[in-house]
């Protein structure tokens, strides 16, 4: 089975976290192309409506000059001394004068208060020429007939012509760039005989015009006139050199009032009636771009900001998700460990892992219901066992015990008769028809007292025993039948074989928060062997009780635990110790309390 | 969940906020290494059109590629010490790269070598030196201009022409070039050269040698002036024994003057150099260069012969009159 790339993850949470991440990344990618998108587009937008405006005032500003320049030219050809001075026949020296001085006046007028106006000139056919303050003269090597603007002036029949920039080489001395605006003045009279005036725009000013606006570091705006010669262009030298490319045909041809180049500029084009001059402002998309890199920048850090916070967001609400799976499964490993008391879960959700919750809380319950009954099943079975085992009293003792009471009947031992029998009886009453599985240490000592004085007067003066018992703790409880079989281990392996009389010293007492029972005998002894097999004898000796000491051992591990038991040490012909280890005070509090 | 998964994503959040701080400083850092700093060292910082329009030149292409121009200069051509002075201030603003035009091919040399052992780069413009610097040199090619002078004036050489050379300074690499160049323009007609002085950049001197040279050869009919000074010069001589319509005249570079002479028929034809493509040719290179880009060893800022019908045409008047303010 394929796994799915979510469960891969060690945990829910985990996979919850990265699930969210992915959405949030997609949300915010998504996002950041819309908004970087659209941030360009209008970006774009933008700079090419405020690029019109711009070099839409750059013409603007071109066509009041030229306006000006045209009222000017309107002024001087209706003065009355610039027409009496072209028109007039027959003027005296002193009225030639006269006149030369006034008109020069007023070009000088006219060049103080515009600075920008670099020369202003009457060029009349038959008299001498005026330029601006009457001083200048005409450049000798110049035809200023040949002129162009000169030219044009005359081909425009009274009408203003405007020229492309250009060096003014009319004046001698002087070599300006400037736009000319020139017109024929003629009259209705002579319309043969007239001038030509003209007015030079120092170029500085539309130089000026167009570099004081900034497109950008890079952008630059530059000016075409009518036939799509430059007039003014910052690289002009450049282009005239072929260094630089500039375009000139489609900016005349194009019907747009902007449009992209394929190596991202903008061309934002504005043409003036009055002067039919061609405005282009030229700007470099990446440099309109720069402050799009910064929102760019922005968005991006905002994507950021919000991709941390709905991290920790998504960390925190998949805690609070998880929180209730995470105690399940808290719950789960207590319950693996057999923990059961703390087990159940308080349920106070209404989802699916409440209903899970609660049906994990059942379940425990059941679980722990069928372990407990298990548990006592377990114990009664136990039970039973012990009282197997514990029944089971050899019959030969007791027809042993029988004839020998019968022969001191016949022999007329009353006395010992009713010692002996009182003993059976007592012997019988604690071995067989009590039904407690614990009994106190004072009762067992008392059974195995009686089995001792059965045996003592069976072998006369052949047996002899000493108690000791520690004061207290004969109201000790311990697993009946313990002591009785060590006592017949002691007889039957040990003093039975011994030459004269033996000895059994029990002794109880406590010893580190044990209950130390100890059987000693100064019989045969074992060597090392037997010793070593001496739990290993399963086949039952008749002659005993029956209850070996295998079953002696075996009852107090099943009953006390394994750490508790019976323990040999034995030297051969000096005889054998036999010690029982039973925790103190624990009579059974887990295990009687059915 | 675990402390260890709560440190992991406030790690994690922070390496993504540091990540964009990180991406912003880069990108300012990168924005401020964009700029560089270039100096113009030019001959002289005098308001002639040619050095303004080598430095209008230099300027556009600074703003173009977005670099910070600086200019400086001695007052005059001939101050070699001051210029010298210039340079090793120049290598203590630490640039990224200078555009020497050096006042001398010789005594300019250590200092030019001063440049680039400072690791800074060099750009010769204008003149060359003694030895080969500078990762380019940007130039007027001095044989080119002179071939144009002498393929233009071979038609004016009749029979029995002499021509006269009124050179600028012997042995220095423009006179040297442009002279060779005018002469092999001249092809067969090259022998007819009677001979050729030079004035040391003197408007004087070529004026007085000029005056020398035709009392010397009464036929010579034809002198051409290899730079701004002889030339002038040359014509003045010419123009003050008023026999400009008998000598045929040629020169090189375009002073006011000179263009005045151009206009009044003394001189049939001029070749320009072309100052504004030198400058922003020269700090062109020294961006390519300090960006690690090819650039040509020499670079040619070109140059036009002009005559009395075509001065005024819209390209060549933006070559003679360089628009000032």
């Amino acid at each position: 089975m394929r796994k799915s790339i979510l469960t891969r993850f060690r945990s829910i949470r985990t996979s919850m976290i990265v699930s969210f991440a992915t959405l949030i990344i997609f949300a915010l990618l998504t996002f950041l192309v819309l908004s970087l998108r659209y941030t360009e587009s209008t970006v774009l937008e933008n700079s090419t409506e405020y690029t019109s405006q711009l070099i839409g005032q750059v013409n603007n500003d071109i066509d009041s000059y030229i306006n000006y320049m045209e009222n000017l030219s309107f002024i001087v050809a209706n003065n009355t001394d610039v027409r009496d001075y072209l028109f007039a026949e027959n003027l005296t020296e002193q009225r030639k004068n006269q006149l030369q001085e006034r008109i020069t006046a007023l070009f000088e007028n006219v060049k103080d208060t515009r600075g920008d106006i670099t020369n202003i000139a009457v060029i009349p056919q038959t008299r001498e020429p005026l330029i601006n303050n009457g001083v200048e003269r005409l450049n000798p090597y110049v035809d200023v007939k040949e002129l162009s603007w000169y030219q044009e002036a005359l081909k425009a029949r009274g009408e203003a012509a405007i020229s492309s920039s250009h060096v003014q080489n009319a004046v001698q001395e002087h070599y300006d760039w400037v736009v000319t605006l020139s017109r024929y003045i003629s009259n209705r009279v002579t319309p043969e005989i007239g001038g030509v005036f003209f007015v030079d725009l120092n170029y500085n000013a539309i130089q000026d015009l167009c570099e004081r606006i900034s497109l950008g570091n890079k952008g630059y705006i530059y000016i075409l006139d009518q036939s799509g010669a430059i007039v003014y262009h910052p690289q002009q030298q450049l282009i005239y050199s072929g260094m630089k490319q500039e375009l000139l045909s489609e900016v005349m041809e194009t019907e747009e009032s902007s449009f992209l180049t394929e190596d991202g500029k903008l061309y934002t084009i504005s043409r003036s009636e009055a002067t039919g001059w061609t405005v282009v402002g030229v700007s470099y998309v990446s440099e309109l771009m720069a402050g799009a890199d910064s929102a760019r920048l922005v968005y991006a850090l905002t994507a950021l900001v919000l991709f941390a916070a709905a991290l920790a967001l998504a960390y925190l609400l998949s805690r609070e998700i998880t929180k209730p799976i995470q105690r399940l499964q808290g719950s789960m490993k207590e319950v693996e460990r057999g923990n059961f008391d703390n087990a159940a879960i308080q349920v106070w959700d209404d989802n699916e892992i409440g209903s899970l919750s609660r049906s994990f809380n059942i379940m425990t319950e059941e679980i722990q219901k069928l372990m407990k009954q298990s548990e006592r099943e377990q114990r009664a079975k136990r039970k039973y066992e012990l009282r197997v085992l514990q029944s089971q009293i050899s019959p030969h003792f007791l027809y042993n015990t029988l004839d020998s009471i019968i022969w001191m009947a016949e022999w007329g031992k009353n006395q010992e008769v009713v010692t002996m029998t009182s003993s059976l009886a007592r012997l019988l009453r604690r071995t067989i028809s009590n039904e407690q599985e614990l009994v106190t240490i004072a009762e067992e000592i008392d059974c195995t007292e009686a089995y001792l004085t059965i045996q003592k007067m069976r072998y006369k003066d052949k047996l002899e025993y000493e108690i000791e018992l520690e004061d207290g703790i004969g109201r000790e409880k311990i697993v009946k039948l313990v002591l009785q079989p060590l006592v017949e281990n002691a007889i039957y392996h040990g003093i039975k074989y011994k030459e004269g009389r033996g000895l059994i010293q029990i002794r109880v007492f406590c010893q580190d928060d044990c209950i130390v029972l100890q059987v000693e005998d100064d019989g045969k002894g074992m060597d090392e062997e037997t010793l070593a097999h001496i739990f290993e004898q399963h086949i039952r000796d008749t002659r005993s009780n029956g209850v070996g000491v295998n079953n002696v051992n075996e009852r107090i591990r099943l009953f006390y635990g394994a750490e508790y038991g019976l323990s040999f040490k034995s030297e051969p012909e000096k005889g054998t110790t036999a010690t029982i280890w039973i925790p103190l005070g624990k009579d059974g509090e887990n295990h009687d309390n059915e | 969940m675990s402390k260890k998964k709560t440190r992991f994503c406030l790690a994690a959040a922070a390496g993504l906020l540091l990540l964009g701080g990180g991406i912003l400083y880069a990108k300012k850092e990168s924005d401020a290494v964009r700029v560089q700093n270039i100096v113009l060292i030019q001959k002289a910082l005098d308001d002639t059109d040619f050095w303004t329009s080598v430095y209008q030149g230099g300027r556009m292409a600074a703003v173009e590629y977005n670099a910070n121009l600086t200019v400086k200069g001695p007052a005059n051509e001939r101050q070699v010490v001051e210029q010298n002075q210039m340079i090793l201030e120049a290598i203590a603003a630490k640039p990224d790269a200078i555009v020497l035009c050096p006042c001398s091919s010789e005594e300019t040399m250590p200092y030019a070598e001063a440049i680039e052992k400072a690791g800074i780069r060099l750009i010769i413009a204008d003149s060359t030196m003694d030895e080969e610097l500078g990762s380019a040199v940007v130039a007027t090619d001095n044989y080119e201009a002179g071939y144009k002078l002498g393929s233009y004036m071979k038609q004016f050489v009749k029979e029995d022409t002499q021509i006269g050379i009124v050179g600028h300074v012997k042995g220095s690499s423009t006179a040297t070039g442009r002279e060779a160049g005018f002469r092999a323009g001249l092809e067969e007609k090259a022998s007819q050269v009677a001979e050729i002085v030079f004035c040391n950049s003197d408007t004087d001197k070529a004026y007085a040698q000029t005056l020398d040279l035709l009392e010397r050869y009464p036929g010579m009919d034809m002198i051409v002036g290899l730079n701004e000074y002889s030339a002038v010069g040359a014509a003045r001589a010419v123009r003050k024994l008023g026999i400009e319509d008998v000598v045929c005249m040629g020169g090189i570079d375009s002073s006011t003057e000179q263009i005045q002479f151009l206009e009044a028929g003394v001189f049939e034809a001029l070749v320009v150099q072309k100052p504004f493509n030198m400058g922003y040719l020269a700090v062109e290179a020294a961006v390519e260069t300090v960006k690690g880009e090819h650039v040509e060893k020499n670079i040619d800022s070109g140059s036009e012969l002009i005559t009395r019908e075509n001065m005024y045409t819209e390209e060549n008047q933006k070559l003679l009159f360089p628009v000032t303010k």
